[in-house]
């Protein structure tokens, strides 16, 4: 208690008060110590995840396709060895489609679990980012797939296991698409890799910010928000 | 869901069926009894439902592998041309994971092999456990005349050349009322070209009498023999046991059934048990507006390759003939999707295929 009172008018920045006064004023100051302990508390348990958040990238947003610095992509949706102009070498499932003439938009939706991705005329995707597989519908319905995604440093990693086309009998199809952002958050590049025992590919590419709105651009089946 | 045969084939198409209700011909008349009526998928979804080309989501898939070991086999390299030198051929077959391979007619009849080089053919194909097993017919057998006499005549020196070196079959066409056999004539199903074709192949079969080679047809859908019940019913017509089935069953495919191959895939090889000489091994996609299939990479189209490997695991002696690519490199990425593939069922695959380069 001396110490207390010792320490008092050090704590109050020297000022002298009486005794009934100082007592009501000790008291007061410690109920209001206790509470901004408790604020602390609670403000470090709001923050924590948040700044935790801020260590990892965040790909919201819309991202246009630069195709000058893309590899050109093949058709994602068929292998087809009688095309005029040369084989495929794709594949259904995962996203497809993109490159070609078209501008490619990919519209991203982050939290801290998820990570949800649409592009026009494609199925969207939702990602749990939790490293652990799970299990969806292939893009025909009538075969399974299994998406694997996590944040692992600066980067996200999925990857996607089913078979070939999403048909039933067909080669096992593995893609790992790897995501990454420019120190500006302003250029995400995509590095794929797809493998069937047929083929090894990889390509990579590269996609600028835009100003649109998530969700903007989706067609039907994108998810917009909600 | 169990599908009775006849269910099964009661859907779209009438080639078959056309001839077996058309009375007044003997040969339709014997046939009328064991013969379908028509051809085609059965309902999936209930015969109130227009729809019925998506699969059923009970459909039967048996992927469990059968007791004999397929061969792998490609013609890229066997041309008869002068001066072959077998032993690196074959050896080069065996190095790309070939173990059997067949000859395009044409290129094999352009020159008359000499004894000694078909027994040194045969000597090297020995020491290198390759099969040459059969020649691949071009022509037309029921060509608009003159043509179709010539190119019968085609098929029956292919057979004595195929006896020759030893094949067990040569594979030919029921043919188009075209020249160019894989242009779709209007009439290519009519009863007239049916009886074009029985009677060609009654030709063939009569100027080889006696021999034991199979003669082996191979449908599609530019021609009459574009379903198994075509098949069967076609042997029977032409009364030799010597027709048999050159399968391709990717030529059978059309829009109704692009999306159940595995159902075709299951019916076929039921209704042409012991009758399959060997086996086409190709993929398909339907990547266009209107019906068009496209060619496609084995192993990633709409051909379900587990039960087709299955399927043929259980035929004697099973050859399995990769087509329709464009490079050694493609052909290799085929195996390469066919060998994993039958891995992972416990289907056997002769030989070995060189590592994939990095």
């Amino acid at each position: 208690m001396a110490r207390s009172r010792l320490s008092r008018p050090k704590a109050y920045g020297g000022c002298s008060f009486g005794n009934e006064q100082d007592e009501a004023e000790m008291e007061s100051a410690m109920r209001m110590r206790t509470a901004m302990k408790k604020h602390a508390l609670v403000l470090g348990m709001i923050l924590l995840p948040t700044l935790a958040m801020a260590a990892t990238p965040d790909f919201s947003g819309s991202w246009v396709r630069n195709p000058a610095d893309s590899d050109p992509m093949p058709n994602q949706m068929y292998w087809v060895t009688r095309e005029v102009g040369g084989g495929g070498g794709g594949g259904r499932g995962g996203r497809g489609g993109r490159g070609g003439g078209a501008e490619v938009t990919l519209t991203v939706q982050q939290d801290a679990k998820t990570l949800q991705v649409s592009q026009s005329n494609e199925i969207a995707r939702k990602y749990t980012l939790d490293g652990k597989a799970h299990a969806r519908p292939t893009d025909t319905g009538i075969q399974k797939a299994e998406d694997t995604a996590d944040l692992e440093g600066d980067s996200l990693v999925i990857d996607t296991v089913e078979p070939f086309g999403g048909m039933p009998g067909n080669a096992s199809l593995k893609i790992k698409e790897t995501w990454s952002l420019s120190p500006d958050g302003k250029t995400l590049t995509i590095t794929t890799t797809r493998d069937i025992p047929a083929r090894h590919q990889t390509f990579k590419e590269v996609y600028t910010k835009t100003q649109a709105q998530p969700g903007a651009i989706c067609s039907a089946g994108c998810i917009g928000p909600q | 869901m169990k599908i009775s045969r006849r269910r099964f084939f009661a859907g779209a198409g009438a080639a078959a069926g056309a001839f077996a209700t058309t009375p007044g011909s003997g040969i339709a008349a014997a046939q009328v009894a064991k013969t379908p009526k028509a051809v085609g998928l059965p309902d999936v979804w209930g015969q109130d439902f227009l729809y019925q080309w998506s699969p059923p989501d009970n459909v039967k898939r048996d992927t469990t592998p059968g007791p004999n070991v397929i061969r792998l086999s490609n013609s890229q390299d066997i041309t008869n041309r002068e001066g072959t030198d077998y032993a690196k051929m074959f050896q080069t077959m065996r190095d790309n994971g070939w173990t059997a391979c067949e000859a395009a007619s044409a290129a094999w009849l352009s020159r008359k092999m000499p004894d000694s080089e078909i027994t040194e053919m045969k000597a090297q194909l020995k020491a290198h456990d390759v099969v040459f097993y059969n020649i691949h017919c071009a022509g037309n057998i029921i060509a608009p005349d003159p043509d179709a006499e010539r190119w019968q005549r085609h098929i029956i020196d292919a057979y004595h050349s195929a006896e020759a070196c030893g094949c067990s079959m040569i594979l030919t066409h029921a043919g188009s009322m075209y020249p160019n056999r894989n242009t779709a004539h209007p009439l290519n199903w009519s009863k007239t070209a049916w009886e074009r074709s029985v009677g060609a192949l009654k030709n063939i079969c009569k100027a080889t009498a006696g021999g034991k080679l199979k003669i082996c047809i191979e449908p599609v859908n530019t021609e009459s023999i574009n379903n198994p019940w075509a098949m069967k019913r076609l042997r029977e017509d032409v009364g030799d046991e010597r027709i048999n089935c050159g399968l391709d069953i990717q030529n059978m495919a059309y829009a109704g059934v692009a999306f159940r191959m595995t159902e075709l895939l299951n019916t076929t090889f039921e209704v042409l048990n012991g009758m399959i000489g060997y086996i086409h091994a190709k993929d398909f996609v339907w990547d266009q507006m209107l019906p068009g299939l496209s060619w496609a990479m084995n192993g990633t189209g709409n051909m379900d390759y587990e039960v087709f490997l299955a399927h043929i695991s259980k035929i004697p002696d099973p050859i399995m003939y990769v087509e329709f690519l464009s490079s050694p490199e493609e052909y290799q990425e085929a195996q390469r999707n066919i060998r994993a593939i039958a891995e992972r069922i416990g289907v056997k695959i002769h030989g070995t295929q060189p590592p994939q380069q990095a």
